[in-house]
């Protein structure tokens, strides 16, 4: 049986049986994935998801937004007014000499919920301007949001989280004769009917408006704004606790995974193959001190060790793989490389082999390593989830690469997030629903190869 | 056979001396972690010295002198002032002869700073989850094997070998996480972590109910993830040896099918699932460095986790010795009961 032989058994059996079938589609399905995100993610993300400033304008704790597919359509998006959406009007009264910045933007709001925060960022370019941000309902009421000067340059105002705004919002209310709310967020009273006391809140739909009167004593002053309503669902994973998308880092942790998983399961399986038939093949003094080694190798405690080396170290994720790999030269696959070699050296054509005069390590490596192949095919994939959940465990014990969004890195955070016992299931369902999908992929490959490995497995 | 054993032995206390002396250079990273703790005594020495009256009056070099003098003295109590190397010989004396010494910064609830008793200290609570779980997970997958291996091929076959395969690629922790999530929060059964409430109940009888509603859930994941990988081993023994000749040879002299499956089936498949039970035993007994974490379950595995975390070495060191000793000893006694359960090795032909 030559190697083409193994691996087109290997191929056979994957492709006849359901199990491999289904596997070898979600595998390809994740090869797709993966190579979209290299598509998808136009920045670099290593770099950027660490940046906070770079997810500021995404909703902080979205749901993914296919959930108000189940919800109707009731929460919010993020609805972000540009600088172009306002309409700006300015002119520059000479007899008092000040010049008046208005801007205004229409908002329409449909959805049941409230929105998640509410940010106004305003740039002033030219002198300190008094600002006054009022915020128009469909029923008419006008709302002062917000008094103030503000300094040239860039200017935020938190509006869910100042407390002068709500100052500001219930003076505006309590001058309008209306009722006041006693300790209720602005991205709340902004949406509700203010004429009406409610016993539930509920937002209005229709139009809202928003206008920014600025007034300052350089005639060159102009003001740009930018407003953000965040909603509460955001893309198709949602966001965690630091705006971040989710789907970038689960995208990205696609092809990272894989690598992680399929270079330490191929480097692993193949060295310790090689090792174990070498150990048999040339006997003596080198079989007995791979045997050694290997039993040494078996009373070390692996995963300690490699916590250990984490700790001290904190190394990034393709020097981990290093590490690993370094820990697993030997292991149960090289016993069982040994006794498999044992078996084909016993066998006729090895000694034709020998009496024509070919090399040992001719035989070695054309005559016994390709028979070990569908063995070592099949640890290959039975190894690759096992890899793959040993970098979640690192990340989860806080051991990770600190850099690089993996999906145990994702999970870990989620977890110490307290995703678990807030019940914000998308933070951690997603990436454990990928992980265990990859998992499940190379596990039904593996139930499909181990009849190629144990043939007396096959049904009768 | 007893020079079988003796060769045995001598080969595996070899193979543990080794396994022993490269953990204590590991878990001391080289001696890295002695210059981390030389420096750290000579901050505290020379930092206690400046709170000292009179201290600032004396000159740089005098000052210097006088932290130099007590430094040293300070690594020669602790024995830091001889070479790593020298040391590691006098440490895996230590290891082997089980003096565990003193943990670096970890000490027990009840104030004790040595390994021993910090270990001993933890070890009930890791017996009680884990060993309790290997065993119920050991019997229900044997059961559980040994129905699947009754019609191999059958629906109850498939979908046992395909929820096996699956669980088996699975890691405990991870389960546990989700569990939580469902067990915990959104059904609000069992509490998130931990192992008694806080403050922990009086009465016995409570205690012990309350370590229980703890112990539920990580019991459960611990079992539910490891109970089908181990039914799909056993089914697979037991299917490979159903087939043999011998097997046929007894089913067409005409044996009942039970006499059948009891001597010539279960009997050869005997050795190996010994082997896989005694080890999963032994390993419980370390508990789980990750699945404890998740639970937040105060087992050897967190403190496993803490150890390092602090790179407290001697604790480290202290449960790979006992575990690797642990793991000889079985091996050793795995080969003494193959020798009565294999006749060919008790004939000595093997």
């Amino acid at each position: 049986m030559s190697a083409s032989r193994g691996l087109q058994d290997v191929a056979d059996a994957v492709l006849r049986s359901k199990t491999g079938l289904v596997g070898l589609s979600i595998l390809v399905a994740m090869v797709i994935l993966s190579i979209l995100a290299l598509a998808y993610v136009p920045f670099d993300v290593a770099r950027e998801w660490n940046n906070p400033s770079f997810w500021q304008r995404n909703p902080r704790l979205a749901l993914p937004s296919w959930i108000n597919i189940f919800l109707g359509g009731r929460l919010p998006e993020t609805i972000t007014l540009s600088n172009d959406s306002f309409r700006k009007y300015s002119y520059y009264l000479e007899t008092v000499g000040l010049k008046y910045c208005i801007l205004e933007a229409d908002l329409s709001y449909s959805y049941g919920d409230f929105p998640s925060e509410l940010r106004l960022l305003l740039y002033i370019k030219g002198e300190e301007a008094l600002t006054t941000v009022r915020w128009i309902q469909p029923n008419g009421v006008d709302l002062t949001v917000w008094k103030g000067s503000f300094k040239r340059g860039s200017n935020t105002i938190y509006i869910s989280r100042q407390i002068d705004v709500r100052e500001f919002i219930r003076d505006s209310l309590k001058k309008l004769n209306l009722t006041i709310p006693s300790t209720v967020n602005p991205e709340v009273i902004l949406f509700v009917d203010n004429t009406m006391v409610h016993s539930e809140l509920t937002p209005v739909n229709g139009r809202y408006r928003i206008k920014i009167e600025a007034v300052s004593s350089d005639p060159y002053t102009d003001v740009e704004a930018e407003f953000i309503v965040y909603g509460r669902v955001y893309g198709l994973a949602g966001t965690d606790d630091k705006r971040r998308d989710l789907f970038v880092g689960l995208v990205w942790g696609a092809p990272i995974a894989l690598a992680f998983g399929l270079i330490a399961a191929i480097a692993t399986s193949l060295l310790q193959t090689l090792i174990g038939s070498l150990s048999a093949w040339y006997g003596g003094f080198i079989d007995e001190a791979i045997q050694r080694v290997t039993d040494v190798y078996m009373i070390i405690p692996f995963l300690p060790i490699l916590i250990t080396i984490s700790v001290i170290y904190r190394i990034d994720i393709w020097t981990l793989l290093l590490v690993v790999v370094g820990l697993s030269l030997f292991g149960g696959a090289t016993k069982t490389a040994r006794s498999m070699t044992f078996q084909i050296m016993a066998e006729q054509y090895i000694e034709a082999a020998i009496s024509y005069g070919a090399s040992r390590r001719r035989i070695l490596l054309l005559y016994i390593l390709p028979r070990l192949m569908p063995y070592t095919m099949a640890n290959i994939v039975l190894s690759v989830p096992g890899y793959v959940f040993l970098e979640a465990a690192l990340s989860v014990l806080g051991l990770g690469d600190p850099m690089m969004p993996t999906w145990g890195k994702i999970i870990s955070d989620a977890y110490s997030g307290g995703a678990v016992v807030h019940g914000l299931w998308w933070w951690i369902l997603l990436p454990s629903a990928l992980i265990i999908l990859t998992a499940i992929s190379f596990a039904f490959l593996g139930l499909a190869l181990d009849k190629v490995v144990n043939p007396r497995l096959r049904e009768r | 056979m007893l020079k079988y054993l003796a060769k045995r032995m001598i080969l595996l206390f070899a193979t543990l001396v080794v396994a022993i002396y490269l953990t204590i250079i590991i878990a001391n990273a080289g001696g890295l972690i002695d210059d981390i703790l030389k420096a750290q005594l000579r901050y505290e020495i020379a930092s206690n010295l400046a709170r000292s009256p009179g201290w600032s009056q004396l000159t740089e070099e005098e000052q210097r002198r006088i932290i130099d003098e007590r430094f040293q003295s300070a690594i020669e109590a602790k024995g830091l002032d001889r070479p790593f190397l020298e040391r590691t010989f006098k440490y895996l004396i230590d290891a082997l002869t089980l003096s565990l010494g003193r943990a670096l910064f970890i000490t027990s609830a009840s104030g004790s700073k040595a390994v021993g008793d910090i270990i001993l200290e933890r070890l009930p609570q890791t017996v009680l989850l884990f060993t309790t779980g290997t065993i119920l997970y050991s019997i229900i997958g044997l059961l559980l094997g040994l129905y699947m291996a009754k019609r191999p091929g059958g629906f109850f076959d498939r979908i046992f070998s395909v929820f096996a395969v699956v669980t088996q690629v699975i890691p405990p922790w991870f389960f546990g996480i989700l569990f939580i999530m469902v067990f915990a929060y959104y059904l609000g059964l069992v509490p998130f972590g931990g192992m008694v409430s806080v403050p922990p109940p009086r009465d016995p009888l409570n205690y012990v109910l309350d370590v229980a509603y703890h112990m539920a859930l990580p019991l459960f994941t611990w079992i539910f993830s490891l109970f089908g990988a181990w039914a799909y081993i056993a089914r697979n023994l037991i299917v490979q040896i159903a087939e043999e000749d011998f097997v046929n040879t007894a089913k067409a002299k005409g044996l009942p099918e039970n006499i059948v499956m009891r001597r010539h089936v279960l009997r050869p498949s005997l050795p190996p699932i010994v082997t896989v039970i005694s080890l999963s035993l032994i390993a419980s007994w370390q508990g789980a460095i990750i699945t404890e974490t998740v639970f937040n379950w105060p087992g050897l595995g967190t403190l496993f986790y803490q150890a390092i975390n602090s790179l407290d070495a001697p604790v480290v060191i202290g449960l790979t010795v006992i575990y690797a000793y642990l793991l000889v000893a079985t091996v050793l006694v795995l080969d003494l009961v193959y020798s009565i359960l294999d006749p060919r090795i008790r004939a000595g032909r093997i």
